[in-house]
């Protein structure tokens, strides 16, 4: 595994705004590459059939991660398939979902026919923390069939070809980019079942013929029996700097929080960092103070973490008031009373 | 289905697309897509397309019931882009999405309306593109005709076909029968099947036709009983299809002009049986009477068939004073009578007398029947 994978993302670039003109501004049959397959972490995975399952209603989003072009694994044992086997020029393009946005409602980037509504993507995008390329969108609809819609169809077209979004390739040896072009789509059973709940299949769509080609989802778990093909797999940890990202932490609502001196001494643990080096002294005569001193600093996570557990807990429980509220709001609008 | 759970909106769409469409478009299965479920937000609609159904989902959104619907068209469609999505800068078309009111109950039609006379378009596209001579010359022949509506079925197990429903008669049928209540148009059509075959063949096979007309025209002709003219080797369509016509056309007139004899004898049979308690005005194809023997009250249903006078009217007595006990008080009926003396050479008035002379004994037999059925009863 690579030691830069599981660095904490401390800066994040906002992505570049497509209102730009790329410099790449011609969509090149080159540009309409045939994905190998799709890759998904299987808690981005989890969280997304969360997302789809728990929501009153449809949802869509939009889908964040990269495409890598790997090196298709040729070397053999037998030396006559070598032979057979012909490097094409079509690169082998794996995609893999890091992460996604969704919001309450369905409809937030495009119009009731299906074009983009540059403006609110555009927003979406530069709001959405993740340093990674939009690659694609998704839709959850329950009880319907499990191909794409009208509407869908319309919206993933629009993003195909929408080559400022594009992205480059990573590891690609030529400059390819590649447009946002995957689909996934989550469906439930028409009839409610008791174990098989929800479907799902991916698809990408394919400027070039104007149809959904489908594609492996492949879903990436730890373990032993995926070791091999965790290796391939570049893990993205969305775990945010604490300091600047989470207020909460200095503001007066927490109220198990000791005051400034705790904050200053958490700050200045993160900021120095509790060096390696410190913790040799663990051993030896002098362990007993720096084992009280290290479970004071524990303590004292705890505590933080506890407050913004609370915190938590109490901001979704006004969250869900709010949309309960939202809700009733709209069915007034719609006629209900 | 429950009106109380479609979203208002919703509703009155609906309600003014199955009301108000050119032609009868039927609600399969109404369903909930919410997590709770309870409000009907998704429906099947089965819509008729070259004599066939196409069934498309309706997918409204009940927790945001004023944002516009989305439909997933069937299996075989998948390739059916109705609004192409232009290039970013280009000129965008309107279409019946692109300003979604959710108030006006119109909309909802006018969409299904616009996909699918789109559907007929991408359809003829398809089949356009196969690669069949004959075929290609076969809709070379029909351009000049209007309406005509193609559908290229192809799928894994099914066989590569190519449907046709070719509107036969200019005519207007709806203006032919004098006072007919029909709410749609009534329309004969001639459904062809071309199997698409790739190779030359040096005698292509012959398509399979069959006529097909609107539900309610058996009132007037019953297409069942006509007879197709043979399809010869060699034929085309453009030879077959005039010919088609007139015989169909001089069938409708004799059709038609066949209410005014039906008319005739059902005002005949007045005479005898006095004035009809019902009667029907517009084909002529039913009347019921009121007769009495002695003190024994019945009432006479005449049916007469589309063949009158050639075929005799069917007949059926009912009773005005037996009753079956058990099943709720049902009158008691003869079965039908089909076997009493008759020749389509006797003028009207003949015919109203021998039917009269007929029941006067039948009635007995009949009377007879009741009091036995009654007696079972007891």
């Amino acid at each position: 595994m690579s030691s830069d994978s599981m660095e904490v993302v401390t800066d994040f670039q906002f992505l570049p705004s497509f209102s730009k003109p790329a410099e790449n501004c011609k969509l090149s049959a080159m540009d309409d590459i045939s994905l190998q397959k799709i890759q998904i972490s299987g808690p981005t995975l989890a969280s997304l059939i969360q997302r789809v399952s728990s929501s009153a209603g449809d949802v869509d989003g939009l889908l964040f991660g990269r495409v890598t072009h790997i090196t298709p694994l040729t070397l053999s044992d037998d030396s006559s398939s070598s032979a057979v086997d012909t490097t094409s020029d079509q690169p082998t393009l794996v995609a893999t979902v890091t992460s996604f946005f969704s919001s309450a409602s369905t409809s937030t980037f495009y119009s009731p026919s299906g074009e983009l509504h540059a403006p609110s993507l555009n927003d979406l995008l530069s709001t959405s923390s993740s340093d990674d390329r939009l690659i694609g969108w998704f839709s959850g609809r329950r009880k319907t069939h499990l191909r794409p819609s009208m509407r869908e169809s319309s919206v993933t077209a629009a993003l195909a070809s929408n080559f400022q979004l594009s992205s480059q390739i990573q590891n690609s040896p030529k400059s390819h980019t590649f447009p946002p072009s995957i689909f996934l789509l989550l469906t439930t059973p028409f009839r409610d079942q008791l174990i098989h709940t929800h479907e799902y299949k991916a698809f990408q769509f394919r400027s070039s013929t104007d149809s959904f080609e489908p594609k492996t989802l492949d879903v990436v778990n730890l373990g032993p029996a995926f070791r091999g093909h965790y290796g391939n797999f570049t893990p993205n940890s969305r775990f945010p700097d604490l300091p600047f990202e989470v207020k909460g932490l200095n503001s007066e609502s927490m109220v198990e929080d000791e005051g400034r001196d705790e904050n200053e001494k958490f700050g200045s643990l993160c900021d120095e960092g509790f060096k390696i080096g410190r913790l040799k002294n663990l051993m030896g005569s002098e362990a007993a103070s720096y084992t009280a001193e290290l479970e004071g600093l524990y303590y004292n996570m705890l505590k933080k973490m506890n407050g913004l557990a609370k915190l938590v807990e109490q901001s979704s429980a006004r969250v869900l008031e709010q949309e309960n509220h939202n809700m009733k709001l709209r069915y007034k609008v719609a006629g209900f009373e | 289905m429950a009106v109380d759970n479609i979203p208002p909106i919703v509703h009155t769409q609906l309600n003014y697309l199955i009301n108000h469409s050119p032609y009868s478009i039927k609600v399969e299965q109404m369903w909930s897509g919410s997590k709770n479920p309870g409000l009907l937000d998704r429906f099947t609609l089965a819509i008729p397309f070259c004599l066939d159904y196409i069934k498309w989902d309706v997918i409204y959104n009940a927790q945001f019931p004023l944002l516009a619907p989305d439909i997933i068209f069937g299996p075989e469609d998948e390739s059916f882009r109705p609004y192409p999505s232009g290039r970013e800068g280009e000129l965008k078309s309107k279409n019946s999405l692109s300003d979604w009111n959710c108030k006006d109950p119109t909309r909802l039609l006018s969409l299904i309306h616009e996909l699918r006379s789109l559907y007929m378009v991408y359809q003829k596209k398809r089949v356009a593109e196969v690669d069949d001579e004959r075929l290609k010359f076969e809709i070379s022949t029909m351009y000049s005709r209007e309406g005509i509506e193609m559908y290229m079925s192809s799928g894994v197990d099914k066989p590569e076909e190519v449907k046709l429903a070719v509107p036969l008669l200019e005519m207007d049928l709806n203006k032919l029968v004098a006072g007919s209540t029909w709410r749609h148009q009534q329309k004969i059509y001639l459904q062809v099947v071309y199997p698409v075959s790739r190779k030359y063949l040096a005698v292509a096979s012959a398509p399979r036709l069959k006529l097909i007309s609107s539900p309610e025209l058996k009132a007037l002709f019953s297409i069942d009983e006509f007879r197709l003219p043979p399809w010869l080797d060699g034929m085309c369509m453009a030879e077959y299809l005039p010919t088609l016509e007139e015989m169909l056309e001089s069938q409708i007139r004799d059709a038609v002009s066949s209410i005014e004899t039906r008319r005739k004898f059902i005002t005949t049979m007045a005479i005898p049986f006095g004035r009809p308690l019902e009667a029907d005005p517009i084909f002529c194809r039913k009347a019921t009477f009121l007769a009495c023997s002695g003190v024994f009250t019945f009432l006479v249903h005449v049916s007469l068939p589309l063949q009158f006078p050639r075929q005799q009217p069917a007949l059926m007595l009912q009773s005005s004073q037996h009753f079956h006990t058990h099943s709720g008080n049902a009158p008691i009926k003869s079965a039908i009578l089909q076997d009493y003396p008759w020749s389509p050479r006797w003028d009207v008035s003949r015919m109203a007398d021998r039917i009269f002379d007929y029941l006067v004994e039948e009635c007995l037999n009949f009377k007879k029947h009741c009091n036995e059925v009654i007696l079972q009863q007891r």
